[in-house]
């Protein structure tokens, strides 16, 4: 016995002894103090992963703070951060497969509250410190919220969309009427009055367009990505729209090569120049009759997932999501499209916000 | 209630075929008779190596391990007691299984010789395999995998189920209850004579799975009338979402001629329903969502042997049935929960099989054989309102098929060569390609058995259904993954009669994978296939197995792998920005270890499990950052296990403690483990009359 035990208990004991325990790292919170101008940048993360993080970008010191959400708070931003949006001295980030947006402290990143029970938040439009719209996808309504009771107060319904084929994007407004871009598997600009809450209009243009401005001539601006090859729904060459907000009716498209994939359509600080992403980055002035031939950034062996323009001195920031599986970069040219510098972020850097 | 409907039936079947024999007791019973003596594990500890198996790098997991916890999986088996990576979101959630830093669509799996992987995705849900349903499962890795089938660029899980060797009517059944609301039940009805072997098994596993975690990933805030935050809080949750009720069927006839001719029938039928579980970082309401898969699949071969002193004939035919389907509804405020997303897919795959082998004394040994596996592949995922406001369906209809033969010879010159050639030669749809492999080894030392393998390979594994036609994404450009293998090892077996056994291998293997697939997302908001990397795989495998009796009442065996399996993206880079290049694949561990002990005293049985993986990395880049680290982890299952006979059964009692220090862990990013939880299983085996003591 003596001999099986002294076989035995040597066993046991290494066992145990490689057995455990770990302890989990909750990580420490960090204090911020961001009080001058700055850019936010919303990393999707991996869907399904939870690892979307926010990044935060002083352009005057050219420092960046990643991951600066969790540092702040000692939590997840979650999975999927869709957008953000920023009123008064609150930021808040759309987390689209949280289901979740928060708010936060832009100086100091911490979080103030957030909203809940929303169906795949896309994107907030505020109306007024009590009053904000959220887009959703797979949900043919748009939330109404009250942010400061970080409530929902109401729904939007949208026509011709059930849950499963509901999609609505980005917002503008234009005096009372907030217009909006139905994406997936749609072809429509809704134009919902802000007074009744109530779908008012509704006007057609190409396959799924993806982005919605509003240029200083009060002209909309949409560009759609034709679909894709073998879509029920259609394939075609995708387009630039110029929409008059007024009478709601197009005024102009200009028309890509079947088989381009173009996005992200933004505008400078002055908006009255447009930028988009086109495999290259491509500008053009709002009152331009024809499209630019040559762009304004050349594709660099990589593709452009994000854009944005400083709307203090027109500097030009792209995302480049390189595999979708590392931190992103992004380059930051002047309005001349001179490199001035680059920095890593998170994972699938998809949206900036201004401060 | 209505799934289990045909256990009656076929119990009368039994019931009756039993009246036509009652004699002796069933070997399995008869080892439970036997309280006094333990056997040891058998090992050649000299003998030539099967000519079959010149060169070849094999782990056969004996019925002791599969049967260890009969509420396991096959994705458990192999977390514990092999050198695979298991990526699993928890029990009864999508497992997968991946060889030598390799993807799990690089996994091929058959059973009963039938491929089993999804055609669509290409990989397998080990989670979906009850272990109590295999009876023989082996491992072939790397080039190893040619002797069984083209594609594994990884290796092979081969599965099978064999005749139950009953000799007249026998019946077990075993009921587990764990924690978490969980149930499993298990039935197995046996008969058997000199010719004919019949086997009725069910399993039935049920769990509400919502097990509690202190969620890090999210904070409760507390908040004041203004609506302004005062405190937060870690959160203990549950799991949400997480429930399964899974009933698997499996129905086998044997008939052996005894003159050489074995036939078999084997169906497999899986009802599954399993909730998918909601993410750490998810603030939605898990009672106004509804997130769920269902899942039928029939599996069925039949198959046919002849055997002969000098050659042997093979056939056999299948069919698979799977239906899937996915759901995502949420309750928009009116009590009815309304669909998000609808998607459902139905697989019909006809079999067929063709195998030969001829020896030329015992220094030769040709084989051919020839496998179709016929596709019918039918998915829609989304429904979706026209332009013209009509309803239509995204999705694909296609068929595949593939035909893989392989010719080989294999040669043993000498005692102690030899040498083995297989050439095989694929056709997947219009694709065609050509898989060479050579296999030797050499007998170092006749005295422990010590032999050195060695053996080199090209492989090719082509693009799934999905790869290829799912809309949207679907890339019918994309070219067949290819890989190139060496190999290079060691094995040994030692051992005294019936004192103890000592076996194990070690081996070193290097393979370059190129134009390896990657799903990437678009800017159309879509993933899409791409040929993307080229991966250089290599690394060390180690395996020793040590069964000792200590007494004639004692018995310790002791397990163990490791694994070191660097696996390096060797492509160019996407972009000038791109770190990913010579860093390890993300989510493969880069080593992993375990152990397994069971310590034997007459009746009673203590099993003790251990595994160990290092750090995933979460990124290409292989940064490490705050929001995306999984790090290491070592897992502990315990149980106990006694056994009973009775004059008119033999019973067993059984307690299992999973996770036994109650470790926090993550296996994926947001998808929490359980802790510490415990099963009790009671079994009871009738002796219907036969053999009392």
């Amino acid at each position: 016995m003596k001999r099986i035990l002294r076989c035995i208990l040597p066993a046991l004991g290494l066992l145990l002894l490689g057995g455990g325990c770990m302890k989990w790292d909750y990580g420490s919170i960090e204090e911020f103090e961001a009080s001058g101008s700055g850019l936010f940048i919303t990393n999707e993360g991996n869907f399904q992963y939870g690892n979307a993080t926010l990044s935060y970008y002083d352009p005057e010191t050219r420092r960046v703070e990643n991951e600066v959400f969790k540092r702040a708070n000692g939590f997840k931003l979650g999975d999927v951060a869709q957008s953000m949006t920023i009123r008064g001295d609150i930021g808040w980030i759309v987390v689209n497969n949280s289901h979740v947006i928060f708010a936060i402290d832009i100086h100091t990143f911490k979080e103030v509250g957030r909203i809940t029970d929303l169906t795949s938040p896309r994107y907030i439009h505020f109306l007024s410190d009590e009053k904000a719209y959220v887009t959703q996808i797979w949900d043919n309504r748009i939330f109404i919220i009250n942010p400061r009771r970080f409530e929902i107060t109401g729904y939007i319904d949208c026509p011709g969309m059930t849950m499963e084929t509901g999609s609505t994007e980005q917002m503008v407004q234009y005096g009372k009427y907030v217009y909006v871009n139905c994406w997936s598997y749609q072809n429509r600009i809704l134009k919902i009055d802000t007074e009744t809450d109530k779908v008012v209009d509704e006007l057609q243009v190409g396959i799924q367009p993806t982005s919605l401005v509003l240029d200083c001539n009060n002209k909309l601006w949409t560009i759609t990505d034709g679909g894709y090859e073998g879509s029920p729904y259609g394939y075609e060459a995708p387009s630039l729209y110029r929409i008059d907000a007024e009478s709601f009716t197009v005024e102009k498209e200009f028309r890509f090569q079947l088989g381009d994939w173009p996005s992200e359509v933004q505008l400078n600080g002055t908006r009255d120049t447009l930028y988009w992403i086109n495999n290259d980055i491509w500008r053009m002035r709002v009152d331009a009759d024809r499209a630019p031939v040559r762009p304004f950034i050349e594709y660099r062996d990589t593709k452009y997932y994000g854009l944005t323009v400083d709307p203090r001195n027109g500097d030009v920031y792209v995302a480049d999501a390189i595999d979708y599986q590392q931190q992103g970069l992004i380059y930051r040219y002047t309005a001349d499209g001179e490199e001035i510098d680059s920095f890593y972020v998170g994972i699938i850097p998809g949206a900036f916000c201004w401060k | 209630m209505k799934r289990l409907v045909p256990i009656p039936i076929l119990l009368l079947l039994c019931t009756a075929l039993q009246a036509q024999e009652r004699t002796a007791t069933t070997s399995e019973a008869a080892a439970w008779h036997d309280e006094k003596t333990i056997a040891i594990r058998e090992v050649p500890i000299w003998g030539r190596q099967p000519m079959k198996e010149i060169g070849v790098q094999k782990t056969r997991f004996d019925s002791v391990v599969l049967k260890e916890n009969i509420a396991l999986s096959i994705a458990d088996i192999l977390t514990f007691n092999s050198s695979l990576f298991v990526k699993q979101y928890g029990r009864a959630t999508l497992s997968t299984v991946s060889f030598r830093g390799t993807g799990p669509s690089h996994t091929q799996v058959t059973w009963n010789g039938m491929r089993i992987n999804n055609p669509m995705l290409g990989m397998t849900d080990f989670s979906m395999i009850p272990a109590y349903f295999i009876d023989d499962a082996s491992l072939l890795h790397g080039s190893s995998s040619v002797n069984e089938t083209g594609g594994a660029l990884g290796g092979v899980v081969k599965l099978a189920t064999t005749p139950a060797q009953a000799d007249g009517f026998g019946l077990q059944y075993i009921q587990g209850i764990g924690m978490f609301k969980t149930f499993d039940e298990f039935l197995r009805l046996t008969w058997g004579n000199r010719n004919w072997q019949v086997s009725t098994r069910a399993v039935y596993q049920s769990s509400r799975n919502d097990y509690k975690y202190r969620n890090h990933d999210k904070k409760e805030n507390i908040y004041n009338d203004q609506m302004q935050i005062i405190g937060s809080y870690y959160p203990v949750e549950r799991n949400r979402s997480g429930a399964f009720d899974d009933v698997h069927l499996l129905q086998e006839i044997y008939y052996n001629t005894g003159r050489g001719d074995r036939f078999g029938v084997n169906a497999w039928y899986i009802n599954s329903h399993r909730e998918l579980p909601m993410l750490t970082t998810d603030y939605a309401d898990d009672k106004k969502f509804e997130n769920f898969q269902r899942e039928h699949t029939l599996r069925s071969v039949v198959s046919w042997d002849h055997l002969r002193s000098d050659w042997k004939l093979a056939a056999k035919a299948g069919y698979i049935h799977t239906w899937t389907a996915y759901d995502y509804r949420r309750d928009p405020g009116n009590g009815i929960m309304t669909t998000m997303t609808r998607s459902r897919s139905r697989i019909n795959t006809l079999y067929g099989q063709a195998e030969g082998s001829y020896s030329i004394g015992e220094r030769w040994l040709f084989t051919a054989d020839l496998s179709i596996h016929q596709h019918f592949v039918q998915s829609a995922d989304k429904n979706i309102i026209t332009q013209e406001g009509n309803k239509a369906v995204v999705g694909y209809d296609k068929a595949r098929i593939e035909i893989d033969g392989a010719l080989s010879a294999r040669w043993r010159p000498t005692d102690r060569l030899g040498l083995s050639l297989v050439l095989r030669e694929q056709l997947y749809g219009t694709r065609w390609a050509t898989i060479p492999a050579f296999f030797a080894d050499w007998v170092l030392s006749k005295r422990g058995n010590l032999v050195a393998k060695a053996s080199v390979s090209r492989n090719f594994r082509f693009p799934t259904l999905n790869d290829l036609y799912f809309l949207p994404g679907g890339n019918p450009d994309l070219r067949n993954e290819n890989g190139i293998a060496y190999e290079t090892g060691l094995s040994f077996s030692t051992g005294k009669e019936r004192r103890y056994t000592l076996s194990g291998s070690l081996s070193w293997y290097d393979q370059y994978i190129d134009d390896w697939i990657l799903w990437l997302p678009t800017t159309k908001g879509f993933f899409s296939p791409m040929n993307i990397k080229k991966v250089h795989a290599y690394g060390i495998e180690a395996r020793a197995d040590l069964d000792v009796a200590l007494s004639d009442a004692w018995r310790l065996g002791l397990d163990g792998t490791f694994s070191w399996s660097p696996s390096i993206n060797v492509g160019e880079p996407m972009s000038p920005a791109d770190r990913s290049v010579g860093k390890q694949l993300p989510y493969e561990p880069e080593f992993s270890a375990t152990v397994t002990g069971r310590l034997t005293w007459r009746t009673w049985s203590l099993l003790y499990q251990w595994c160990y993986y290092s750090e995933r990395y979460t990124m290409s880049s292989n940064d490490v950052t705050l929001t995306g680290r999984l790090t290491p982890y070592l897992m502990n299952n315990l149980s106990l296990e006694k056994r009973f006979s009775i004059p008119w059964a033999d019973l067993s009692l059984k307690g299992a403690i999973n996770n036994l220090f109650d470790e926090e862990y993550l296996s994926v990013l947001s998808r929490p483990m359980p802790g510490i939880n415990v099963e009790f299983f009671i079994g009871i085996t009738p002796k219907w009359g036969k053999g009392k003591k």
